[in-house]
């Protein structure tokens, strides 16, 4: 509770950490924002090419169905990934000045957060194209599986980031990781074609129901099914709770290790 | 935590690892994962204090000896070993200034980044934004660039984020030597001014002139224990004792050694007149006798020294040198006192200090005491200015 507070307290640092990382990224870039939208289309692009034209999956409007689901897979890679440096990149501030560590961790999920929703403009403009249609029921869940994932992800961060400090060549391995995790989910293609005696198994993975989710959402247009949510809950809540303990734990060494 | 305290330090450890070959990386780990080989070195073993609401402490002790390491556990830097420390309150700390502050931008949004640091919101930091920058002094610069001012335009502007954050407790660690001359009262008075309304203080210096100025309650630390716990004064006279004591020492063993420059301690000063009786309050045309104990740690030649003149409100008013009378200064060792007579006082009413400082002949300060003494001046005549000036009017 203490905890909280004081967090609450700092809002104000994480808001202009969030900021300044979204200025700062598209700052230099001649395109600019536009990248914001640019690099899911193109990404976009090349899987629709490599799936519908060469792999065929025989799925009606293929690149819909990928597209809602990648999105935000893009947002949890990124933060797998590249929310491993959030602490050690501000180790500056780290060594000489107090602050909740959890700070970094947290304006750094919700820079990438902030980075899906607007990509989500992409998102609906590409359904709307389509002529899918939007179920407005199914749209109301949309939000709480947005938050999910932001907890899940948040999660991973806490983890990520904690333990890169510790051990500094963790964020190539776990691009690694990202890039396997995202064939271990299923992104290109639908849970179906999974075999059945792996099913179990896939659904260990908080990203699977959570693409499930979101693509109950979008491309179905159907409530997701009560248990994928249930699942997809339980499964990001402790993933949260055990990132932010460890998190609690590993902090206080920070500052010696740098 | 017993009511009326603002910080309790209880017995509190604190270690840290040398690696002979520090590696943090996974494949490292993996490799050679018998390998990490270390010694441990303990860097404080076992002190315990507390503060009071209100108090201000001073930290004292020689490089290494842990007292920043101290502050560093009191604003949760660093954690320790085994102990406890709790704080009541909000804490704010001035120990490094300028965190996170961002070349490219203006003074104005780096306020608002720096404050945030520092756990202000929004609505916080527009409150004060005035005050900080008057504080500052930078009205004309503020939306300029950071990377545009001077190293003390930016010291400045980081003091007066740190020195506006409203706390409980505030913990400083050597920062009161920003800016220049004038700047640096300022920042002095404005903490005399957040110590009286009530904020506990714990301050690191080297500079005991500050402590003395500023702290109830001073505490020398020395290899990682608390070596002494009392006012200031009481403290001082022990520390400078040890620092005295230990140099000759080092020279002892050091004989061989030619280069080694002597090194001088100051001792106490006195202001007498001409009978040599103390006196602390004068009048204009009184004869004024200044008297300066020193203690030269090994034989210290090549110097000069120099009495500054300073009125309480911080005016310079005079200064006067060896250099400057062309006085030779003999080399010393041991005690020696220096006597400078000023044989007609001429100075308004008013409270005035002597600052004392020796150079070398190379002009690095080998000496600087601030207040070495204080007097004041009383007249029943009711002229303006500083000095009297010898005059008649001439009648028509």
């Amino acid at each position: 509770m203490k905890q909280l507070r004081e967090l609450w307290q700092y809002r104000e640092m994480v808001f202009s950490l969030v900021r300044r990382d979204l200025k700062s990224r598209y700052r230099d870039s001649v395109l600019g924002f536009l990248w914001m939208f640019l690099n899911p289309l193109l990404q976009l692009c090349i899987y629709t090419i490599v799936f519908s034209i060469i792999m065929r999956m025989n799925i009606e409007k293929f690149y819909l169905f990928l597209f809602v689901a990648l999105v935000p897979w893009i947002f949890f890679s990124t933060c797998l990934s590249g929310g491993a440096k959030a602490v050690l990149n501000e180790k500056d501030l780290v060594k000489k000045i107090y602050f909740p560590r959890e700070v970094l961790p947290l304006s750094y999920t919700i820079s990438q957060f902030v980075n899906m929703l607007l990509s989500f403009i992409v998102v609906f403009a590409v359904v709307l194209i389509s002529g899918m249609g939007l179920n407005l029921k199914a749209l109301c869940y949309l939000p709480l599986i947005m938050l999910i994932e932001f907890l899940f992800a948040l999660g991973v961060v806490y983890i990520a980031s904690a333990l890169t400090v510790y051990f500094r060549d963790l964020e190539p391995f776990l691009q690694i990781v990202a890039m396997g995790w995202m064939y271990l989910t299923p992104i290109v293609y639908p849970v179906d074609a999974v075999p059945e005696k792996f099913v179990r198994l896939f659904y260990l993975n908080p990203m699977t129901s959570i693409t499930i989710a979101y693509r109950d959402i979008l491309y179905y247009g159907k409530v997701p099914d009560m248990l994928t949510l249930l699942n997809a809950i339980i499964l990001g809540v402790v993933v949260f709770i055990v990132g932010k303990i460890l998190f609690a734990v590993l902090q206080k060494g920070f500052a010696r290790e740098f | 935590m017993k009511p009326g305290n603002a910080i309790e330090v209880k017995d509190v450890k604190i270690k840290f690892k040398n690696y002979h070959d520090k590696s943090n990386t996974l494949k490292d780990r993996v490799i050679h994962w018998k390998r990490n080989k270390y010694e441990s070195s303990w860097v404080l073993k076992g002190i315990s204090f507390e503060v009071k609401k209100g108090q201000a402490l001073g930290l004292i002790g020689s490089n290494g000896c842990g007292k920043s390491t101290t502050l560093k556990m009191l604003t949760r830097i660093l954690y320790p070993n085994s102990g406890k420390i709790e704080l009541s309150g909000r804490v704010s700390s001035l120990l490094e200034l300028g965190a996170g502050f961002h070349p490219d931008l203006s003074g104005r949004e780096n306020i608002f980044i720096n404050a945030s640091v520092f756990g202000l919101s929004r609505k916080e930091i527009k409150n004060r934004l005035d005050d900080i920058i008057a504080f500052s002094e930078l009205e004309e610069y503020i939306d300029n660039p950071v990377r545009t001012y001077s190293s003390g335009m930016y010291m400045r502007l980081a003091f007066s984020v740190a020195i506006n954050v409203d706390a409980d407790i505030l913990l400083i660690d050597e920062i009161l030597a920003v800016g220049d001359i004038t700047f640096q009262d300022k920042c002095f008075n404005r903490l005399m001014e957040i110590k009286q309304s009530g904020t506990t203080i714990v301050i690191v210096s080297h500079s005991m002139d500050q402590i003395e100025r500023i702290c109830d309650k001073c505490i020398w630390i020395c290899d990682g224990l608390i070596k002494e716990e009392g006012t200031p004064l009481e403290v001082r006279m022990k520390y400078l004792d040890y620092m005295r004591s230990k140099k000759i020492l080092k020279e002892g063993n050091n004989e061989e050694n030619e280069d080694a420059v002597g090194e001088v301690v100051f001792e106490s000063a006195s202001l007498t007149d001409m009978s040599g009786n103390h006196k602390g309050v004068y009048f204009i045309g009184d004869e004024l006798k200044l008297r300066l104990d020193l203690f030269a740690v090994g034989l210290f030649e090549g110097y000069q020294i120099e009495v500054n003149l300073v009125r309480v409100d911080g005016v310079f008013c005079y200064g006067v040198s060896t250099s400057t009378d062309q006085i030779e200064c003999k080399p010393w060792e041991g005690r020696k006192n220096f006597t400078i007579v000023f044989s007609e006082m001429n100075l308004l009413r008013g409270k005035y200090y002597f600052d004392l400082h020796i150079i070398d002949n190379q002009g690095v300060t080998a000496l600087f005491e601030g207040k070495v003494a204080e007097f004041e001046v009383e007249n029943q005549r009711s002229e303006r200015g500083m000095v009297y000036l010898k005059h008649e009017w001439i009648k028509e």
